[in-house]
């Protein structure tokens, strides 16, 4: 059944200034296989990957594509022999259109030298169907949300002829509903004999897609497994060398029975570029609970706390905080009554990446440590304290955040909210795109907090977690409240997967109906 | 220095926390906020070259005091211009209200005899007035900084010289027994070249406009990495959304940096107008382009976020004497910009964090020597 | 609340701007009415390539004072190039839409304004070129000092004040500036009557006091014995005294400047005091003007070249000519 080897790497190895990243790493990849790449965050995937890919001139070792062995020393020699990466950092230019994304640097001619722009855009449609996104080819990348312009990524790597297309992380940013999308994507890809490398935290998507999975742990060779007849208890004590508690540690049983700390009613916000409406939303979060929000992307599940947090202004709605009426004005305004986000980006909203990470942590309570000047050595023991609960890995408080891994760097956004002491702390996405160790710190720590009596209000696009996590979890739908799901049954519906895909894509079957029948 | 954003360098307080600060560790959390040796480089080598050319000449504290006064108050605009800096916008008009400080001081003093202690206060707040300006153009009308200023450079100007009539105006008022009046002769002694104040309380004195400029640095390198107001600065410049979701108030930090700009700029003029003894209707012309200038070399990062005072002083001073190195070799002028101009990139190459190590690899591996544990890719 | 001030401040703003262009429009549009009234009003033009130099505002002033002195001459409101030749040519351009009877330029540069000259000249309109030559001849009349003669006889007042030879420096103004050249040139020449009399060093100072002043530090710092500073105008000599004086080394050289504006910060009053040893007056052709646009219109013959000579000052004529030139008390408004 299975074709020939399409790429063999043998013996890889890459150092960096100070760093051995690299040392003995094989990887097979066979023609029309999804070959899955395993490991925590610095095991040296993207090193690896990199390495294929071209990014890193040297290394140590053999490549061979097709049975013979060739030197990769540039982007360029990877592209010759058909080697395409989607990175995990977005590639893209914001201000360009999404057609002129796709084709930079080979933009097509007519006869007379000129930009063919009807082509492009008739291309681009074409490769934007094909993932069924529905954009103008016209449209700027800056207007287009996190997830859509990971899929425009994904065609812009389709538009090249590729033979070994590798993609790190395509899935951190996008909802169920895509993640399907981009499968049948992939499937179809590997029936046409292209071998696909496949980087992901989510172990679930790899016993969906994967065929092999190939596992690093610091920067060292693990082993490959086929992936029909591999557990995944047995994948992870691969990948952390241990074998790992239980990955969502909140105990089952009664939570909940708090005072109401955040009550909203017939919350409205209209849309804007970027940004998705919410039309009439109430719910309540009491303290000690963790309330989920489930839903597609674009559904609001992130205005929703932003707008709670104060980044946008609410068209209609009332708001109460521990019974007190609380109108959002600002971030400031929000934390001083006791709010705290843990933003969606962390990266591009939550951390200043070139400071350090007593800077960070300490940056939204400082006035905590201020008075005329800030009292470094209370501050510092008070991030020291944070880095130590949450275990966060770093050489030291000044450390510049950039230098740390995703987890780690997740961990000092957790350090930084909880320096305020929040009553109501929002989450969005508190997980994406770490590894599996510091996720399930952050469950624990999320399941501490509740027991502490704050009250949690937590956005995620893996559906699992939510169920595992949280006590209630709301559905939205194109801004608007499409289903309520309990973990106690006695409460209401429980929750199950199913059950919650069903309500987060209610509109859209409304909507697919209504066009049906017309 | 240059290369961080003033921080300790000690490692994870978190074990150190309980134990008493010993001598060595005071040591090594005031060493940080002067920076590593590397970002000196630039400077040691334009000493060096002076004493190595010219020796006595140069090494004195006449040649060096002048040296400095003579760029102290387009120092002065650069920390002002350094604070914008790091909150990642720029700042053109220095010049332009140096100007118009410099004018209104020469004004303040001929035709209503204020003292200086008068005066400096209403050209600070002359200037502070314009940063405003610049504050409320970028934040609230959101025009580019580089856009807004660069307005407020030809605004002011103009106003500068519709003001003066062109004309400039002498800061030496003589009265009928042809004698400086009090207040001119007061107001000379701040920057009047080769005057020290002080004298006695200070040994043989100071000058005034070095004594400004160390002052103006020392105050505004404890604000930055003292005060909230500071920290909140670098995140605005390093991450400005993560910053306004922190509960920073962008807008006011934006404005208040501007002010502070433009207050500074405003504090220069009559130390400029003392330094010639009159108040030129051009004076400051492109004095922004200098204290930008400065503050790069010292390793500020026009992208924001990064840099320091103490790093704009070094740069002020590499700048300084370099020009006074190559004035005492009678390095021809045409020349003098070339050199300048060169060494402006070395200088800015040689203090790149991490210059040497990467510079250095290639030799470590040749030697063949164990890699080292060092800041992960 | 907050969304209301943005437009506020937007619209002051703007009606600030709208409100400095129409305190200015009538005025201009107001000089092309000319031949209104009963009497022949003649209508005169002037370009200034950059009002912000101390000796141009002077002149400025002074051809204002002058032009007043003739009832039946008016003189629009003068034109400002901020030292760009483009500006300088559109503004000559809108003078001869204007159909102005006399158009006077300083020319910024001479190559870029010789077409606008020239535009002029086609148009039948009389241009009076002051200072600065452009490159074509037909103009009415060039009236303008001799800088190569005001360095010249700076040079000679140097031989003067050093019998027995000295060292010399030359604070000189931006070297690609004509008048700078000329100086140069002429001191030079000036000076070579006595031999013993050598220039020790020289540098561009670009006409400015402050540049001035460090340039002179470093002089100071690495020559014992200077015995005279010549500098191409007064600011940059008063720079280098300003030096000398805080290093109590300015009695032992002498400072011979160029321009004696009779202005409170001007080289005839820094002679007065006895700052500088002795400069030149660079005359501001202001009198010489008006009164050829006076003839020019008035159908009288004009000559093609007018070299105005310089007046030395000296500790002695200082008072005398600072009365002479002052135009504080001449102007009103």
């Amino acid at each position: 059944m299975l074709q020939e080897v399409l790429l063999r790497m043998r013996g890889i190895g890459k150092s960096f200034p100070g760093v051995r990243a690299l040392s003995g790493v094989d990887l097979t990849v066979h023609a029309g296989e999804v070959a899955a790449l395993l490991g925590e965050n610095g095991a040296g995937k993207s090193t690896l990957m990199n390495v294929l890919a071209g990014v890193h001139g040297d290394y140590d070792g053999v490549i061979e594509v097709g049975g013979e062995e060739v030197a990769i020393h540039s982007p360029k020699d990877a592209a010759r022999h058909g080697i395409a990466m989607i990175h995990q950092e977005l590639n893209l230019v914001p201000e360009l259109s999404i057609a002129d994304n796709i084709f930079l640097g080979r933009e097509p001619r007519t006869r007379w030298g000129t930009r063919d722009r009807p082509a492009a855009h008739a291309r681009t449609a074409e490769l934007l169907a094909g993932l069924g996104l529905r954009l103008s080819p016209r449209r700027l990348v800056r207007s287009c949300r996190i997830a859509e312009q990971q899929l425009i990524e994904v065609a812009k790597a389709l538009s090249n002829n590729v033979r070994i297309l590798v993609m790190d992380e395509p899935t951190s940013a996008l909802a169920d509903a895509e993640v399907h999308r981009l499968f049948e994507v992939i499937r179809d890809l590997t029936g046409r004999g292209v071998a696909v490398i496949y980087i992901s935290h989510r172990l679930e998507e790899l016993e969906e897609i994967a065929d092999s999975v190939t596992v690093l742990r610091d920067g060292a060779y693990i082993g490959r497994r086929d992936m029909a007849g591999t557990t995944r208890a047995e994948l992870i004590q691969m990948m952390v060398g241990r074998p790992l508690g239980d990955l969502f540690p909140r105990e089952t049983g009664e939570h909940g029975g708090g005072d109401v700390r955040l009550r909203v009613e017939g919350l409205s916000l209209r849309a804007e570029a970027g940004r998705s409406a919410l039309h009439d939303v109430d719910l309540t979060v009491r303290a000690g609970e963790i309330v989920g929000l489930a839903g597609l992307m674009g559904a609001g599940r992130s205005e929703v706390l932003e707008t709670l947090y104060g980044v946008h202004r609410p068209a209609a709605g009332r708001i109460e905080l521990d019974g007190e009426p609380y109108r959002p004005r600002s971030p400031r305004y929000a934390i001083r009554r006791g709010l705290a986000l843990v933003a969606e980006d962390r990266k591009a909203q939550s951390l200043v990446l070139g400071n350090t990470v007593a800077f960070n942590a300490s940056l939204a309570a400082l006035g905590r440590y201020t008075r005329l000047f800030v009292d470094r050595r209370r501050e510092r023991a008070a991030v020291a304290g944070q880095v130590r609960d949450l275990r966060v890995k770093t050489p030291g408080l000044n450390a510049t955040v950039r230098n740390l891994s995703g987890g780690n760097q997740q961990k000092v956004v957790l350090a930084k909210c909880l320096l305020t002491e929040p009553a109501l702390l929002l989450m969005d996405e508190p997980t994406r795109g770490i590894d599996v160790g510091a996720k399930a710190e952050i469950h624990a720590l999320m399941s501490r907090l509740a027991g502490k009596g704050t009250a949690l209000l937590v956005v995620s696009s893996e559906l699992p977690e939510l169920i595992a996590m949280c006590d209630r979890i709301l559905v939205l739908c194109e801004g608007r409240l499409t289903g309520e799901f309990h973990r106690d049954p006695a409460h209401g519906p429980p929750a199950t997967q199913e059950d919650i895909l069903a309500a987060a894509m209610a509109r859209q079957a409304v909507l697919d109906q209504e066009t049906a029948d017309a | 220095m240059p290369d961080q954003t003033a921080t300790e360098e000690e490692t994870v307080a978190a074990k150190a926390g309980g134990s008493p600060p010993r001598l060595r560790t005071r040591m090594r959390r005031l060493l940080p906020v002067l920076g590593s040796l590397q970002g000196y480089i630039g400077l040691i080598l334009v000493i060096v070259l002076g004493l190595a050319t010219k020796g006595e000449v140069f090494w004195n504290q006449t040649n060096l005091t002048n040296a400095v006064g003579a760029f102290a108050s387009r120092g002065i605009l650069a920390v002002g211009v350094t604070l914008v800096i790091l909150t990642g916008g720029i700042d053109l008009s220095v010049g332009s209200i140096l100007g118009i400080g410099s004018m209104v001081s020469a004004m303040m003093l001929v035709h209503h005899n204020l003292t200086p202690w008068e005066i400096v206060p209403i050209c600070m707040l002359v200037g502070a007035f314009f940063g405003l300006c610049n504050g409320v153009g970028t934040t609230w009308l959101r025009i580019q900084s580089f856009v807004m200023t660069l307005a407020m450079l030809s605004v002011v100007r103009g106003l500068d010289r519709q003001y003066s009539n062109n004309v400039s105006v002498g800061t030496q008022v003589v009265n009928d027994q042809g004698h400086l009046t009090p207040h001119s002769a007061q107001f000379q002694d701040l920057g009047t070249p080769g005057h020290n104040v002080l004298t006695g309380v200070l040994g043989q004195g100071v000058y005034y406009p070095v004594l400004a400029l160390v002052v103006v640095c020392v105050v505004f390198q404890l604000i930055l990495s003292k005060t909230r107001f500071g920290r909140h600065v670098y995140a605005v410049g390093g991450n400005a959304t993560a910053a306004r979701l922190s509960g920073v108030n962008v807008t006011a930090v934006t404005i208040t940096v501007f002010v502070l700009s433009g207050m500074l700029a405003g504090f220069a003029g009559p130390i400029d107008a003392a330094y010639s003894a009159s108040a030129d209707p051009l004076a400051g012309t492109s004095y922004e382009l200098d204290a930008i200038a400065a503050a790069v070399i010292g390793g500020t990062s026009l992208a924001g976020g990064r840099g320091t005072i103490v790093g704009t002083f070094v740069g002020a001073l590499i700048l300084t004497l370099l020009d006074n190195v190559l004035g005492l070799n009678a390095v021809s002028d045409n020349w003098q910009l070339v050199i300048k101009g060169l060494i402006v990139v070395a200088a800015v190459v040689l203090q790149r964090p991490g210059f040497f190590a990467a510079a250095l690899t290639p030799v470590r591996r040749l030697i063949g020597s164990s890699p080292r544990e060092g800041d992960e890719k | 609340m907050r969304s209301l001030i943005r437009p506020l401040v937007a619209v002051v703003a703007v009606v600030t701007l709208a409100a400095g262009c129409a305190s200015k429009a009538p005025s201009s549009s107001g000089g092309s009415g000319s031949g209104s009234g009963g009497k022949k009003q003649f209508v005169v033009g002037y370009s200034q390539s950059n009002n912000a130099e101390p000796y141009r505002a002077q002149l400025n002033l002074q051809l204002e004072y002058f032009m007043k002195q003739h009832p039946d001459m008016k003189l629009l409101p003068i034109a400002d190039a901020h030292q760009s030749s483009a500006t300088q040519v559109s503004q000559v351009q809108n003078f001869i839409q204007q159909k102005v009877d006399v158009l006077i330029v300083s020319p910024n540069e001479p190559a870029p304004l010789t077409a606008a000259v020239q535009q002029a000249c086609q148009a039948k309109i009389p241009v009076i070129i002051l200072d600065r030559s452009v490159n074509t001849d037909c103009y009415t009349s060039f009236i303008g000092g001799d800088n190569y003669e005001i360095g010249k006889l700076a040079g000679q007042e140097a031989v003067k004040q050093l019998p027995n030879g000295g060292n010399v420096v030359e604070l000189r103004g931006i070297m690609s500036d004509q008048p700078q050249i000329d100086r140069d040139k002429g001191f030079r020449d000036g000076i070579k009557a006595n031999p013993k009399i050598k220039i020790v060093a020289d540098r561009e100072a670009k006409w400015l006091k402050d540049s001035a002043v460090p340039i002179m530090q470093q002089w100071l710092s690495r020559y014992p014995k200077i015995d005279l500073v010549y500098g191409q105008n007064d600011p940059m000599t008063l720079g280098a005294y300003l030096s000398a004086k805080a290093q109590h080394r300015e009695s032992q050289m002498k400072f011979i400047g160029t321009d004696g504006l009779a202005i409170p910060d001007g080289g005839i009053r820094a002679v007065q005091l006895g700052e500088l040893t002795s400069t030149f007056v660079y005359p501001t052709c202001a009198k010489e003007a008006a009164d050829t646009a006076y003839a020019i219109t008035h159908g009288k013959q004009v000559s093609k070249k007018q070299v105005l000579h310089t007046t030395q000052v000296t500790k002695e004529n200082a008072a005398q000519l600072y009365k002479q030139y002052d135009m504080s008390g001449k102007i009103g408004g």
